[in-house]
Parts: C-alpha cells; structure tokens; sequence
C-alpha cells in the first residue's frame, strides 16, 4: 500500500545557505533528501535547480547531473574500502574525465582542506569515523558541487569529531559560499546552519533562522 | 544517447581503475581459489579434447605406418592379382612424391599350432596369410621397429614367419581367445594354404604395434609365397608411402594418369571406417566435455561476481549516488572476470605445456590403438580460450546487471 511520505512541501535555498532539516523519526526528512539529491524519483512535485526541472530528467542525465553538480555525505561514510583517502576523494573527478595530475592535485587540496592531508595513503580501515566522514565530505566536494547533502553526518561519530565535521561545514558554507542540506535530528547541530526546515508527518512544520 | 571515443576511454580508464584496486586490495584467498578453478576447469576441457586427439591421431598414425602405408592399389575387382608388377613399382617410384613402394602376396591359409608336438590342445586358426619383400617393406611399414620378440624378416628366409601379438597370443593381446594362445619364438607352426600346399614355418619374430589391425596380420616372404602359390611377379596390393606433401587422394588421378586404369586405388583412410566412426563420436563426447568444463568455469566466475556484487551492493549503490555510470560499474565487473578467466587459462596453458605434455610423452596411455600422448590441436586450444572469455564475460556481466537495475535507496539501505 502506498505511504504518501511527502506532501505540500515547497521552499527554497539559496546559493551558500547552510541548512538543517529536522524531525521526528519517520517525519520524512531523510526521504526529502534523497529526493533533492536525486536518489529517489518523485511521485508528483518538482524539484528545480538553478531554473531547471531536475525531477524530470531522465536516468542517465541525474547520474550526470549528480556527478556535476551534487555531493553526497551518507550517514555510514560510505566509502570504497579498496581505495585509499586519496583515491576515494579524486575518483568523482576521474569519472568526469579529468587527467590524473588535476584529479590528483585537487584531491590533495580538498583533503589539507578538510584536515586530512597527513592520512591521504592510508586505507579507509585505518581511519577513525571522524576521519572517514571528512574524506567523504572531500570527496563530495571536489568536483565542485552546488549542493552538498549531508545525511545525519555525525550520527556514529563522538562529541569531538561530531565538531570537527560540523564546524568544517559551518567553515566551507562561509568561505566557500557552499550550499549545504544536512539532515539532523540533534537540536544542537542545528546552531551550525543558516536555517532550520522543521519537517512534521510529511510536511513542512516550520522555518526557523538560526543565524 | 551517443558516446564518444574520449567518453569510452574514460570510462574504460576508470573500470580498469576499480578492478585493480579490487583485484590488489580484494581478499587474496578468493582471488587464488577462484583462478585455481578457472585453472582446472580449462585443463580439464584442454586435457580430454586432447587424449581423445592424441588417440584419433594415433589411430591415423598407425593405420599409414604399420598397416596400410599411405596408398593401397588392389586388383581389378574381376582379377585375383596385380600383373607385372615390378615394372609398375619402378614406375610408381618415379612419381614425385612417392617415398617407396612395396608388392604383397595374400593367401587363405589354416594356421596350426601345436605347443607339445603330441596332437592334444592344437590351435588352429583360419586366416589370410600375407608375403613381404623385406627390403621394400621396410621403406613403407614400420612393423620392424615393433618387434617384442625374435627379429624381423630378411629377404632370403624361406622357412620363417612372422606374427603380431593378436595372432600371437600373449604380449597383452586384446584378442588372445581367438589367437594362437601363446606362440613362441622358434616355436613351430604350419599353415595349409587354400591351394592345398603345406608348409611349415619357426616363429622368427612376433611384434605389437598396440594396434589391433596391424596387429592381426602373418607375414612369410615374397619368395616363400611365390614358391607356395607357384607365381611370379604379380602381388595381391602393392603399398605406396608418400611424403606428406599432398593430400593421398591426389596421388590417385596421377596414378590413373601414368596408366593404372583397372586397378582399385585405396587410400588408408579407406581402410579404417570403424576409426572415422569412432572420431565422430570424440567429436561429440569433446563437444559435451567442453561444454560442461565452460559451464563449470562459467558458474564459477558468475558465483565469485555474483557473491562480490551482493557482498557490495552498498558500496554499487554508493558508487551510483556519487554519480557513477551503471555501464562502468558493469564493465568493471567483466573486467574482473575476464582477468579470472585469463590467468586461469594462463596457468592452465602453463600446466599443460609445462607438466602434462612432457608427462604423457614420457607415460604415453595404452590404449586398444597404440601409446596416446596428447595432441594439442591449435584450434581446439584457441576455441576453448575464446569460449572462456566469452563465458567470463557471460558470468560478469549478469550478476553486476542485476544488482545496479537495483535503485539506489534500496542497493544502499537495504
């Protein structure tokens, strides 16, 4: 039986904006995500970016669009577990066909960016989950997203990693004017964002500006 | 939507990458099990297709070295004998190609052989007596190079007989019931010809070609045939060994042309039909050992990828959301299952050219047609690699298709 997960949902960011998606379990947050970040195709609704539909494209051309323009931080790291830090950030550039030595050389500034230049050879066993979860965000970020969505990022991380990741966020939005979508459901984290989407059985709760 | 070669090429460059990384950092015992049975199932399609080749070539090998030569000129079906036959050998021997050739006499004679001399347990054994010029028929046959006991023929004998082990008896003879049950060298033996003659011979030498036709003949000499039949210069078959150079059948139109008109003109493969029967069926039996050796290894490629994709579903799903094609993933899993299939074959070429080939010359199997070692057949060899590839690529592509149709919510969380 169909569950209808979202509804009546419309709002808009804008380019460098921080922000937090927050909820209750099963409220729909994380299915906004995977909505937006094209993971999930729609029922009925439209997602736009920069003008464009981009809920009506086809499976090839959101596979393309989502190398291009998306980044994508998941909750567990998920990262490929043959490839080392290094190889894990610079493969979405690979994939777009850049030649090893630019794929090689951003990967390298994205990884000193996000602290992580000091552990780049090293296999994603030999990382703690605060690093992991920094080389993923690196990796979502050097093909230079538009958006970058972050799935419970600091779920399975401690306290002191948990800032770590956050205040890197918090750092790329301000420095980089990078668009970030985080899901969360830890009421502090949301202090990191420019604004909260409350999101309450499927629709829009409330907005609140945090900064 | 239309691709173009630099999107191929990157594509190929990031599927080599994966399956490199895979391949070096991937779990090493799964890697080595899994080219160990590659290795098998390829040696083991190699291994039967080429025992049932060696036998076949064995079979073809003995029939024109110990048995019928290259080419056999028999009578006009009206006559009993070849006339003039030493003039038509000399002429044969002029035809270019022709190695040698050699005149035999048949006869229908009663074999008899009594062990003790004292008329108890006396074999007797109807059979065609056939006459050799010694020195000629060993520029055709090789039946001199197969004695197990005693000596070959000379020209000059006139009261010996040679015999294979089928007639023989003993030696490991496949037909020793029917056989003179163990005549030995020295031993005496008479034959009554059909003509009514007597004659009584020693057993001067008995071979074993291991094949059973070359195997059931009893040669005396030319001239001891011709004193027993009381003629000359004519023969029953003449044999004629060529080099190799032609096909045998060509042979016929220039020996039609150089004026054997009446004769029958044979080649040894006219002489083996059962074996051509019995290629026909190694034929099939490879067909079905192939099959299911490529089935074997097919399966086992699929198994390892498909455990692989479903042990890695996640990361497919994670390699899609960061917006990774489905064809480079599927790429990447054929890629690793031709590399399988290409260090199994490797290994397997290894083994059998290094370890079996050398084994089997040295231990060659006995088989009811002579000594077999294998024969390698070049395309037997290329066929059974290609169909590998083609299995392998069959077995990695399935499963990673299967598991990235997968949506990426589903692949990821389950």
């Amino acid at each position: 039986m169909p569950v209808e997960a979202l509804k009546g949902l419309t709002f808009e960011i804008q380019q460098g904006e921080f922000i937090a998606v927050m909820g209750p379990s099963g409220s729909g947050k994380s299915t906004l995500l995977h909505l937006l970040a094209l993971l999930d195709d729609p029922t009925s609704g439209s997602i736009f970016v920069d003008g464009t539909d981009i809920s009506k494209l086809s499976s090839s051309q959101k596979t393309t669009f989502r190398l291009n323009k998306l980044g994508y931080v998941f909750q567990e790291y998920a990262l490929l577990p043959e490839l080392n830090a290094f190889e894990n950030v610079y493969l979405p550039l690979m994939m777009l066909g850049a030649p090893a030595r630019d794929y090689e050389k951003a990967a390298r500034v994205m990884l000193e960016t996000v602290g992580m230049g000091k552990r780049a050879r090293h296999l994603i066993s030999q990382l703690s989950g605060g690093e992991q979860q920094r080389v993923a965000i690196a990796r979502a970020l050097i093909n230079k997203s538009r958006i970058l969505f972050a799935d419970e990022p600091c779920a399975n991380l401690d306290s002191k990693n948990k800032e770590i990741v956050l205040k890197l966020l918090r750092q790329l939005c301000d420095e980089l004017r990078q668009t970030i979508i985080m899901v969360t459901h830890e009421q502090e984290q949301r202090l990191y964002a420019d604004r909260v989407l409350w999101i309450k059985d499927g629709s829009m709760d409330r907005e609140e500006k945090v900064r | 939507m239309r691709l173009s070669i630099k999107d191929i090429w990157n594509d190929l460059r990031v599927s080599i990458f994966l399956v490199y990384k895979a391949i070096t950092r991937g779990n090493r015992f799964t890697l080595i099990l899994t080219i160990l049975v590659t290795t098998l199932a390829f040696i083991n399609i190699i291994f039967i297709s080429s025992i049932m080749n060696g036998a076949i070539t064995k079979a073809y090998q003995q029939a024109q070295e110990n048995y019928v030569s290259n080419i056999v000129i028999l009578p006009d079906t009206d006559e009993k004998y070849i006339t003039q036959v030493q003039q038509l050998k000399t002429k044969i021997n002029t035809l270019p190609g022709v190695v040698s050739c050699s005149s035999r006499y048949a006869q229908s004679g009663v074999l008899r052989y009594d062990p003790d001399k004292d008329n108890q347990d006396v074999r007797e054994k109807a059979w065609n007596i056939k006459s050799i010029n010694p020195t000629e028929e060993v520029k055709v046959t090789n039946l001199q190079n197969y004695m197990v006991a005693g000596r070959y023929l000379e020209e000059n004998d006139r009261d010996q007989i040679i015999m294979g082990r089928e007639i023989s008896g003993g030696y490991g003879a496949s037909f020793q019931i029917s056989s003179l049950k163990g005549a030995q060298i020295g031993d005496e033996v008479s034959i009554t010809y059909g003509n009514g003659v007597n004659r009584s011979y020693k057993v001067k030498g008995i071979y074993n070609t291991y094949f059973p036709l070359a195997d059931l003949n009893v040669f005396i000499t030319e001239k001891e045939m011709e004193s027993v039949i009381g003629i000359h210069n004519r023969a029953s078959e003449v044999l004629i060994k060529t080099d190799g150079s032609v096909p045998e059948r060509v042979y016929i139109d220039r020996l039609r042309t150089m004026g054997i008109e009446k004769e029958q003109i044979n080649v040894w493969m006219d002489f083996i039909g059962y074996i051509s029967g019995l290629t026909q069926t190694f034929d099939i039996v490879k067909s079905i050992v192939t099959f299911i050796g490529l089935l074997v290894a097919g399966v086992t490629i699929f198994i390892v990828i498909f455990i692989a994709t479903v042990n890695r579903r996640r990361q497919i799903g994670i390699l899609k959301a960061i917006g990774m094609k489905e064809r480079i993933i599927i790429m990447s899993y054929i890629f690793q299952a031709i590399f399988y299939a290409i260090l199994g074959v490797t290994a397997g070429l290894l083994i059998i050219h290094l370890f079996l080939v050398p084994y089997f010359i040295r231990h060659p199997l006995p088989m009811p047609i002579g000594l077999v070692s294998l024969a390698l057949v070049r395309q037997d060899m290329a066929l059974s690699i290609l169909s590998m590839i083609v299995v392998s690529v069959v077995a990695g592509f399935i499963p990673s298709w299967m598991v990235t149709r997968q949506n990426i919510i589903k692949a990821i969380w389950g």
